[in-house]
């Protein structure tokens, strides 16, 4: 409780390397998911940000079944069905907010309540999972539409085509940013799927050492998975408790607390033997091994000093936030106002200009907040971004290389190394907006 | 209630420039409050001067900068000065303009003639500070430019030996610091350290500049800003570590000479003369002149302690705190240059700033023991 609180005084002061974010985790971290939320319609993203193309294989009015493909998304270099993730009809193509913050036509299911799996959906027996080698599993997470479901949406698929042997596999529940609970509330109401889904990738790449990473201050999920890995003998997962920092959740940061491997600058982890996950994409992983089914539910948390009840849900992909908003969450705090819609967490997601906000499988969290206006001072060289940037970038200097479109000092500068963690802007002591100049410096440096 | 878009990151933490200018006024006022009992008529006269002289400076170069430009209609007068200082002036120009006026009060000498001290401020505050483009971006100490000015130019009509109630120890010199000395010899320098007397040093009792006599307010005032960590502490612990190391082996070398110097007691002498505890607590860790990441900010640090030492014993000055501030702050601008300015300590700073340690206390041992500037 002291060092807490010194901490955060520390995190106050002025020229101070910034590791903490004040937030309202503990608030809705507790609060179970709300389920069974089964709207009237459901909205099916067409294209993403990774496959800009994409062709639908039914009409208007035709009946779909949960689980079925009713399309394919195409990219550069791979493709990717679509699933349905209820039972009803295809209406038609609508236009709402996608994640990445672009309008984007979406199918709308009018849901039958039904619930009517497709045919496709079968539960495997132990004995042919056991059977199952690792490119079997590749093929079925590629047409089960498997992606990184923490925020990432890189096919999993490619993670499993990798030939290097693994010798351990990192699972990320650490969710360090603030206000997101979503990966900790699944952690705690599915255990034994994570568990399982841990151990088909172990399976799949013939490794026998796992680690969950978890904050250290998550007590509770510590217990269950103290308690329930007793129920796998042998089974070679441990858990594994991280600092409190962020960015701890950046794999660079978790895989140099939890192994002690410091990889390079833009260095893979699977060239030094490990293989990292997170938690709700070992859990699409269970249902697809298992059950050959696509992810269509996921856990989200809506939050933010913004409405008056943060929620954490676990609801069908394609779920409208406006109905959730009205429905759930109470309306908002002080109506008059003004808002930020954010989608994934307060530090590095996308704001949308709008509550219309459709939830897709890689959606973690929607934080609303009261929107602030911050007055920028001029710089004063403080240098809290420079202590606080986890890869030792200088943010001032390149703030200023940008501002006299210096292009050679710009590449020197390195900007590209930045993973945007936004702890410059967070921490500037003058209000700088400085990761912005930083995604201008990289367009400068890309040139 | 509209929504709007932002790009990431969504959240600031809880700190501003304010607070930090606010922090530095309230560490700096032990030592004004001090100097004002001491001094009363001269440190108001003094502080009335440069603060009225920094404001307005600040006030008209903010307007300067915002002149409309001619769009071939009448403006009033009204619609001119909001498109000026709307916005553009708030409290940090006010702010920072008190700190600088504060400083460069306590650094003057209470026997300055008063137009040394406006033409000073003036200095300070336009040379200083705003050619440079006003705050956040000025390379030198303003009130150290400001200081040393005034010193250069009109120091020889300064008034020696201002007398108050608080001094008794008249007969350790007769020039206004405890360090100058008649010949600007080494051994006068020795003859004041024999008669000084470390309580009065610690709490003021001698001669000086305004405030920076006050070490104990001064020190009161570093815990607080290191407390708030609004000064950084590898500015102001390096130096005055360094400063230290530095008088101790110039200590050893007037024990190799005479034998009779305790080195021990020549550091704790170093320290509580002349300007090094203000200077070092107060101006070297102004962050706006200091270099941007922290092996470079100790590099930083080092440069001042030795160019402080080295103006202290080998030249004719014998106070180098405002000139090793201003050779430091040049140094600053090349640590900073992109090709070589990175946070990650490497070998190459860390030899650098053992090389900054060794070579200089080497020469200073040398110089002292065998170079015939001290004798017996
Ligand atoms: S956003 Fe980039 S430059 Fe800024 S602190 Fe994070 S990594 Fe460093
Ligand atoms: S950009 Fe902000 S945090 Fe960085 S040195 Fe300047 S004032 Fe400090």
């Amino acid at each position: 409780m002291v060092c807490n609180s010194l901490q955060k005084y520390y995190n106050e002061t002025m020229i101070a390397k910034t590791t903490h974010i004040n937030d309202t985790k503990n608030l809705v971290g507790s609060l179970p998911a709300v389920r069974y939320t089964e709207p009237q319609y459901l909205y099916i993203a067409m294209a993403n940000a990774r496959c800009p193309n994409a062709e639908l294989f039914i009409k208007e009015g035709d009946h779909v079944n949960s689980c079925q493909v009713i399309g394919m998304r195409h990219a550069a270099f791979f493709d990717q069905p679509i699933h349905a993730t209820c039972s009803g009809t295809f209406v038609g193509l609508e236009k709402h907010y996608h994640r990445n913050g672009k309008l984007t036509d979406f199918i709308k299911i009018e849901n039958d309540f039904k619930d009517t799996l497709d045919p496709s959906v079968k539960q495997r027996t132990p004995e042919e999972i056991a059977a199952l080698t690792k490119d079997d599993m590749t093929e079925i997470i590629k047409n089960c539409a498997l992606v990184g479901l923490g925020g990432s949406s890189f096919p999993t698929y490619i993670k499993f085509q990798t030939n290097k042997p693994i010798d351990i596999i990192l699972i990320n529940g650490i969710e360090c940013e603030p206000y997101i609970t979503a990966d900790h509330r699944l952690m705690l109401e599915f255990p034994r799927r994570v568990i399982d889904g841990i151990k088909y990738a172990m399976q799949a790449f013939k490794c026998n050492k796992a680690k969950i990473c978890i904050k250290s201050k998550y007590k509770d999920i510590k217990q269950v998975y103290e308690q329930v890995l007793k129920e796998y003998e042998n089974s070679g997962i441990e858990i594994c408790c991280v600092k409190n920092y962020y960015p701890q959740g950046w794999e660079v940061a978790m895989i140099k607390e939890a192994t002690g491997i410091q990889l390079k600058p833009g260095e893979l982890p699977s060239n030094r033997g490990i293989m990292n996950f997170n938690v709700s994409t070992m859990v699409g992983l269970y249902k697809a091994i298992k059950y050959n089914m696509p992810v269509i539910k996921r856990f989200i948390t809506i939050t933010g000093d913004g409405i008056k009840n943060p929620m954490n849900f676990r609801v069908r992909v394609g779920t409208s936030v406006r109905d959730l908003l009205s429905q759930y969450c109470g309306g908002y705090i002080n109506p008059d106002k003004d808002k930020v819609f954010i989608i994934g967490g307060p530090m590095m997601g996308n704001s949308v200009p709008s509550d219309d906000i459709i939830i897709t499988k890689t959606v973690t969290s929607i934080i609303i907040l009261d929107k602030e206006d911050y007055v920028e001072q001029p710089c004063v060289r403080c240098g809290s971004c420079v202590l606080s940037c986890p890869v030792h970038l200088e943010p001032v200097q390149i703030m200023n290389a940008v501002k006299s479109l210096d292009k050679e000092r710009i590449k020197m500068l390195n900007p590209l190394r930045c993973i945007e963690c936004g702890l410059c802007a967070y921490s500037c002591t003058s209000k700088i907006h400085v990761t912005d100049y930083i995604r201008r410096a990289k367009v400068f440096a890309k040139l | 209630m509209a929504i709007f878009k932002q790009n990431a990151p969504h959240l600031r933490r809880n700190a501003s420039v304010t607070r930090m200018m606010v922090d530095v006024l309230v560490a700096l006022a032990p030592t004004l409050i001090f100097s004002f009992i001491i001094y009363p008529i001269k440190t108001l006269i003094f502080y009335l001067i440069s603060v009225v002289i920094m404001e307005a400076a600040e006030f008209i170069y903010v307007g300067l900068k915002g002149i409309m430009p001619n769009d071939g209609q009448k403006h009033s007068f009204k619609e001119r000065f909001n498109y000026a200082y709307k916005g553009k002036y708030n409290q940090n120009n006010i702010l920072t303009a008190a700190i600088t006026a504060i400083i460069y009060t306590l650094i003057m000498p209470a026997g300055a003639p008063i137009y040394a001290v406006i033409i000073g401020a003036l200095v300070g505050i336009v040379l200083g500070k705003l050619v440079f483009g006003g705050l956040g971006s000025n390379i030198f100490n303003p009130a150290a430019v400001g200081m040393l000015f005034a010193k250069v130019c009109f120091g020889s009509q300064y008034a020696k030996n201002v007398p108050t109630w608080y001094y008794t120890v008249a007969d350790v010199t007769t020039a206004p610091t405890a360090l100058s000395n008649s010949a600007g010899t080494l051994n006068g320098l020795i003859e004041n350290f024999n008669n000084a007397n470390f309580l009065d040093m610690f709490i003021g009792r001698m001669y000086g500049t305004l405030g920076e006599v006050y070490t104990v307010t001064i020190l009161v005032g570093a815990i607080y800003l290191l407390i708030r960590r609004s000064a950084d502490f590898r500015v102001m612990l390096p130096y005055l570590g360094a400063f230290a190391l530095f008088s101790l082996v110039a200590g050893l070398g007037f024990y190799a000479v005479d034998g009779t110097t305790n080195p021990g007691a020549f550091t704790l002498f170093s320290l509580l003369s002349g300007g090094v505890m203000f200077g070092g607590v107060f101006m070297l860790t102004d962050p706006v002149t200091s270099p941007i990441n922290s092996p470079s900010r100790i590099i930083y640090a080092l440069v001042a302690a030795v160019s402080t030492v080295f103006i202290r014993l080998f030249t004719a000055y014998p106070e180098g705190v405002g000139f090793s501030i201003l050779i430091a702050n040049m140094v600053a601008v090349v640590l900073d240059h992109y090709e070589w300015s990175s946070p990650r300590y490497t070998w190459k700073k860390f030899l650098t700033m053992g090389l900054l340690i060794i070579i200089p206390a080497a020469i200073i041992f040398l110089v002292i023991k065998f170079g015939g500037v001290y004798h017996a």
